[in-house]
């Protein structure tokens, strides 16, 4: 009795408490009244975050963390829209250049600091300012080129070109607001105990060991999505990482952990049996996990070589018994938590004499002694780095089905299992055919970072968004015009175009969604993803018992 | 007291001195070039790891700020002058100090290896006494034992103890939390596999002596099965174990990497797994450091020990 999607089908203010209670059938506390007090224990699978302020860096694990104690200027709620958090409303000038945000009364950091119009300035100057060392945050002001405080609870943001994709930058725990006056602490301190509104405060964190968080006892900014108003319940949240997935499942069901993330397939399929333990499905939103081919280079420059191998390799069986069911094949190049997401499952049928017509029409006709395609005695061959920090156990079986399947179409696919620093390097040094690399950000933009031509080019550290290489004036065009317009429909019109030029292009294998499940002991409840990243948040949760 | 003694004690100490300093310096200069050859930027590791998309002033503000942008061997020098003072400079992922950072983290991980080594030689010791005591079908089996432990993968018995411990019988926390029920299952994955070695040596040789003269002699004199054991026999027996346990401590330490993931303890195993992954260069070397003085100074106190059983050591 799983629920797929729980954080985009329940909705309303009453969203928190339902959520944790339809994960499982017949919960016969899912109505039960919320208790205050008692301490909550979070295991994280993700690495300990090296700093405790996202706006140094920017990744995942410290957005886990972050949203207990830090909050944005804008949420989403699990219909996708933007919802008020920190500002109240907002508006777009009509030029695009400028939005002007009126922002929440009343609300104060942890540290006595008021919240006003200051603060979104002194956060976004933080974020821009180079030893911050952000990066996260920092690409996503992009277009910001800075906030004027209009008066105390107005700040007005200015662009150097509209930005659709505003809203949904800022709704991201990287770009949370901070107390200007702990921000002038030095970033070794403030790395320690970042200052926030959030429901919870970072009381200490002892490194390699636990975060411990108390309640703010003088909490008032829930966003408008969250399910009661008023101070959280839990007295503390201690926050441990026990890397291990086999011992992280072991200490929930010990009951010496309350939640974990990162729940792997075999885990959650046993989860599923169990009456004490929910699970909430909440994909990460921005790109899907998806092969990408690299046409900057032979042999997927040929887009006829690229059709065959996407429709020549079968994907689906493997998802099937590797994920063990709790994974859902996409046919897009975005998360399926993207309102804009567009699928075209039509391209995917497997063919695999089609992907053989092609190959041969393509030119690869000859075969060597080991059976794979030659053509001019070049042996029709891919790499394919894969980082064994992010690709899960079931991942890279399937990468190796994908190998074999490829194999019978006379493709010769070497896997390069890698640790993660030496697979940017190999994707930096253009030593890839084939690549699967996951991209957490809120909003169609994020096609405009993985697919536009601008993206080929190398940051200073090496480091390339557009693995797929693909490079399409036109595609850009329809990329830039969507980033630009403030008309929603003109907006979804061009995303879908886009989605389709990159599918019908043959430059992406989708996959799933980036698998992202909590399990949660059934006395605890009103735990739910924060439908921005899908971090969970623990504001609204109590434990029953 | 004769100088004579004193002399060659003070040369053993000196000469182990050197070598510990050789031991260590060779530790660092492997690490410091080690690592580089390895792909990644370690000022994209100190902006939050690779991938982070760090912008062109960032990474240029960080290689300014942690002298990245010497030349490798200036930057060798630099470190090996830091070292020499006992600085082992400030972590790249945790931006804290890496002396600082050990020393919270040592205890743990040297009180774990090191009640795993006694552990290890009470399940050695009792498994022989066992086999040499209680005729041929225990010997069989008892050997049988000792080769399977000494064989198992530290992440499997760690799985399957707390598969049985915890999941199944539900008596032992899955996850080390600091209380003496959480220090069972790490304690007892890491002694196994070394009891099994030692097991295998040490009756080997038990074995050896219960054969020998004065052994039969004593037998003659009326010493019981366990007197003979434990007054005789295992004073010669334990002398390859005792040699053996520097290495054993060794392996123990870096067992610890595994055991300290799978049960979540802090320390130095788990640190240094998380430091290679990072490209944390001044973490991965302190911690090398670290345990490269631990294994010398366990190795000169097995030394010892081998002395203090074995007569013939101190004989002129």
């Amino acid at each position: 009795m799983r629920s797929r999607l729980p954080a985009l089908i329940a909705a309303t203010a009453a969203a928190g408490l339902v959520l944790a209670g339809c994960t499982s059938g017949g919960d016969p506390d899912a109505s039960s009244t919320p208790v205050a007090g008692g301490t909550l224990t979070y295991a994280s699978g993700d690495a300990e975050p090296t700093c405790l302020d996202p706006h140094v860096g920017g990744n995942y694990p410290q957005a886990l963390v972050s949203t207990q104690y830090l909050e944005s200027l804008v949420s989403k709620d699990a219909n996708g829209d933007v919802v008020p958090w920190l500002a109240d409303s907002w508006e777009e000038a009509d030029d695009g250049l400028s939005w002007t945000f009126t922002l929440k009364d009343g609300v104060t950091f942890t540290d006595g600091t008021p919240f006003d119009a200051a603060a979104v300035a002194a956060n976004v100057a933080h974020l821009q300012d180079p030893t911050t060392l952000s990066s996260t945050g920092y690409l996503a002001l992009g277009k910001v080129t800075g906030v004027e405080a209009v008066d105390d609870r107005t700040a007005r943001f200015d662009l150097s070109a509209p930005d659709s994709a505003l809203l949904e930058s800022l709704s991201q725990p990287w770009l949370a607001m901070e107390s200007p006056e702990a921000l002038t602490r030095t970033q070794e301190v403030n790395c320690e105990s970042p200052v926030g509104t959030g429901p919870f405060v970072v009381d200490s964190w002892t490194k390699q060991q636990q975060v411990v968080l108390t309640r703010n006892d003088d909490y008032t900014s829930p966003p408008a999505d969250a399910g009661h108003q008023g101070p959280a319940y839990l007295d503390e949240i201690v926050w441990r990482f026990i890397p291990d997935s086999a011992s992280r499942y072991a200490a929930l069901q010990a009951g010496q952990v309350d939640v974990i993330d990162n729940a792997q397939p075999d885990t959650l399929v046993a989860a599923a049996k169990d009456d004490s333990l929910d699970e909430i499905d909440a994909p990460r939103p921005g790109a899907s996990n998806r092969i990408e081919l690299n046409a900057g280079k032979a042999p997927f420059d040929d887009p006829a070589v690229r059709e065959a191998f996407i429709r020549g390799v079968d994907v689906d069986s493997g998802i099937d018994s590797l994920f063990f069911g709790t994974a859902k094949r996409s046919y897009s190049p975005l998360s399926s938590v993207e309102p804009l997401a567009f699928s075209d499952e039509s391209l995917f049928d497997v063919d695999a004499d089609a992907a053989n017509d092609l190959l041969d029409q393509a030119g690869w006709t000859t075969r060597d002694a080991d059976g794979y395609r030659t053509k001019d005695g070049v042996r029709l061959a891919a790499t394919f780095p894969v980082s064994t920090n992010q690709s899960i156990p079931a991942e890279q079986s399937l990468f190796e089905q994908v190998q074999a399947g490829a194999k019978d179409l006379g493709f010769a696919v070497t896997l390069e299992p890698l640790d993660l620093s030496s697979w940017y390097g190999a994707l930096a040094a253009n030593e890839y055919d084939l690549v699967s690399a996951p991209y957490t950000k809120v909003g169609p933009d994020v096609l405009r970072i993985l697919y536009d031509s601008a993206g080929i080019t190398p940051a200073p550290s090496g480091y390339f968004a557009n693995l797929s290489q693909t490079d399409d004036p036109a595609l850009d065009d329809l990329l830039t015009r969507a980033s630009e317009t403030s008309d929603a429909d003109e907006r979804a019109d061009l995303y879908q175009q886009a989605q389709q030029t990159i599918l019908e292009g043959w430059h992406v294998l989708p996959l799933y969604d980036q698998q992202n499940h909590y399990l949660v002991r059934s006395e605890v409840q009103g735990v739910r993803a924060l439908p921005t990243v899908q971090a969970p948040t623990m504001y609204d949760a109590y434990k029953a018992s | 007291m004769r100088p004579g003694r004193w002399r060659r004690a003070g040369r053993w100490l000196v000469g182990r001195l050197l070598g510990a300093v050789f031991v260590l310096w060779a530790v660092a200069t492997l690490i410091f070039f080690a690592i580089r050859l390895v792909p990644g930027d370690p000022a994209e590791a100190i902006l939050g790891g690779p991938g982070s998309q760090a912008s062109a002033e960032a990474l240029d503000t960080v290689r300014r700020q942690y002298g990245l942008d010497q030349p490798l061997l200036v930057q060798y020098l630099a470190q090996l002058g830091r070292l020499a003072t006992g600085d082992l400079g400030t972590s790249y992922s945790l931006r804290t100090d890496v002396g600082r950072l050990l020393l919270d983290q040592l205890p743990g991980t040297i009180g774990l290896a090191l009640l795993s080594l006694v552990v290890a030689w009470l399940l050695a010791i009792g498994t022989a006494w066992w086999a040499t005591l209680s005729g041929r079908v225990a010997a069989t089996v008892s050997s049988g034992l000792e080769v399977v432990a000494s064989a198992v993968p530290h992440f499997w018995l760690a799985s399957l103890l707390i598969l049985v411990f915890s999941t199944g019988l539900g008596l032992l926390p899955p996850v080390s939390t600091g209380t003496p029920a959480g220090l069972v299952l790490p304690v007892v994955t890491l002694a196994i596999p070394v009891a099994g070695f030692l097991g295998q040596v040490t009756r080997d040789s038990l074995l050896d002596a219960a054969a020998a003269p004065f052994a039969i002699s004593a037998r003659a004199r009326g010493e019981s099965p366990s007197g003979l054991f434990s007054r005789h026999l295992l004073r010669h027996a334990a002398l390859p174990g005792l040699a053996l346990s520097g290495w054993a401590f060794g392996s123990l330490l870096s067992g610890a990497v595994v055991v300290e993931s799978v049960f979540a303890r802090p320390g130095l195993g788990r640190t240094l797994l998380g430091a290679v992954t990072l490209r944390d260069i001044p973490l991965v070397t302190g911690v090398a450091l670290v345990s490269a003085l631990a294994y010398v100074v366990v190795v000169a106190l097995g030394d010892l020990a081998e002395r203090a059983v074995d007569p013939r050591g101190r004989a002129t």
